[in-house]
């Protein structure tokens, strides 16, 4: 089976590179006490998020029809974003007034969202076989 | 000629609407002669529904990564003239037995004496 797709690793990717400058020009923001530069990374790195999931998505659609209620994105997105804020951390780029706990309490929070988000993907199975749409099997 | 005119577009209006659906017996039915690379898949589809079901090269790989994903396709790879291996699809034993089971219920019926009589057969 191939539920991790060839767009998915791509989203995977640029997840991670847009999570790294993110946090780069977060910690230099706060370094520089510029809660303008804060804001707009917050805001830019949100919005270059939503666009990549959504044309990564559509991409992912036109090469099979997973039936996973966006699951694996979201899944993919969680991933990226907390591992590279953990090694940002266990590599110093931190900015000195940056505290770990916050990026701990952000992944806890977002993991309950993604439980609930895991338990709807189940629950959605029905519609699935082999993990694709059972409406958008045959031509 | 109104008449015939408007006989062709109420066909064309039909067929468009039945041949939704048929790319699917289409490639399985070419997967019954022998295993066979996207363009032969291709050809076959073509040449043998007399150019009444045509099929866009993505569609058909589209559709050929669905059926492998549901397992009632598989491929062997060959080595093509020029190029990477060729994929060869081939049926599993799962879509054989979805194949016949569709033709079963859905093809036979149209060769009953009753309904070959009634299509003028």
């Amino acid at each position: 089976m191939k539920t991790i797709s060839p767009n998915l690793l791509k989203f995977a990717g640029t997840a991670l590179l847009l999570t790294i400058i993110f946090r780069f020009f977060l910690s230099h923001g706060i370094d520089k006490d510029s809660m303008s530069i804060v804001i707009l990374s917050a805001f830019l790195y949100g919005l270059a998020m939503f666009f990549s999931g959504w044309y990564f998505g559509k991409k992912d659609r036109e090469y099979l029809p997973f039936y996973d209620v966006g699951f694996r994105f979201h899944l993919a997105t969680y991933l990226s974003h907390n591992l590279i804020s953990e090694l940002w951390f266990v590599f110093g780029f931190n900015s000195e007034s940056e505290k770990i706990s916050i990026i701990h309490i952000t992944a806890l929070i977002w993991g309950i969202i993604l439980f609930f988000h895991f338990l709807f993907f189940l629950w959605t199975r029905k519609d699935a076989i082999n993990d694709l749409d059972k409406d958008d099997l045959f031509e | 000629m109104k008449r015939e005119k408007k006989l062709k577009e109420l066909l064309n209006s039909w067929e468009e609407t039945y041949k939704k659906g048929q790319l699917t017996l289409w490639i399985f039915l070419a997967l019954q002669e022998d295993k066979m690379y996207v363009d032969e898949i291709r050809d076959f589809v073509i040449t043998k529904s007399n150019g009444t079901i045509t099929c866009e090269e993505q569609s058909l790989y589209r559709a050929l990564r669905k059926y492998e994903q549901i397992d009632v396709l598989d491929y062997e790879l060959r080595k093509g003239n020029k190029g990477p291996d060729r994929k060869y699809y081939f049926m599993t034993d799962l879509g054989q037995e979805l194949f016949l089971e569709f033709v079963k219920r859905n093809i036979k019926l149209f060769y009953s004496e009753e309904i070959k009589k009634l299509l003028n057969l």
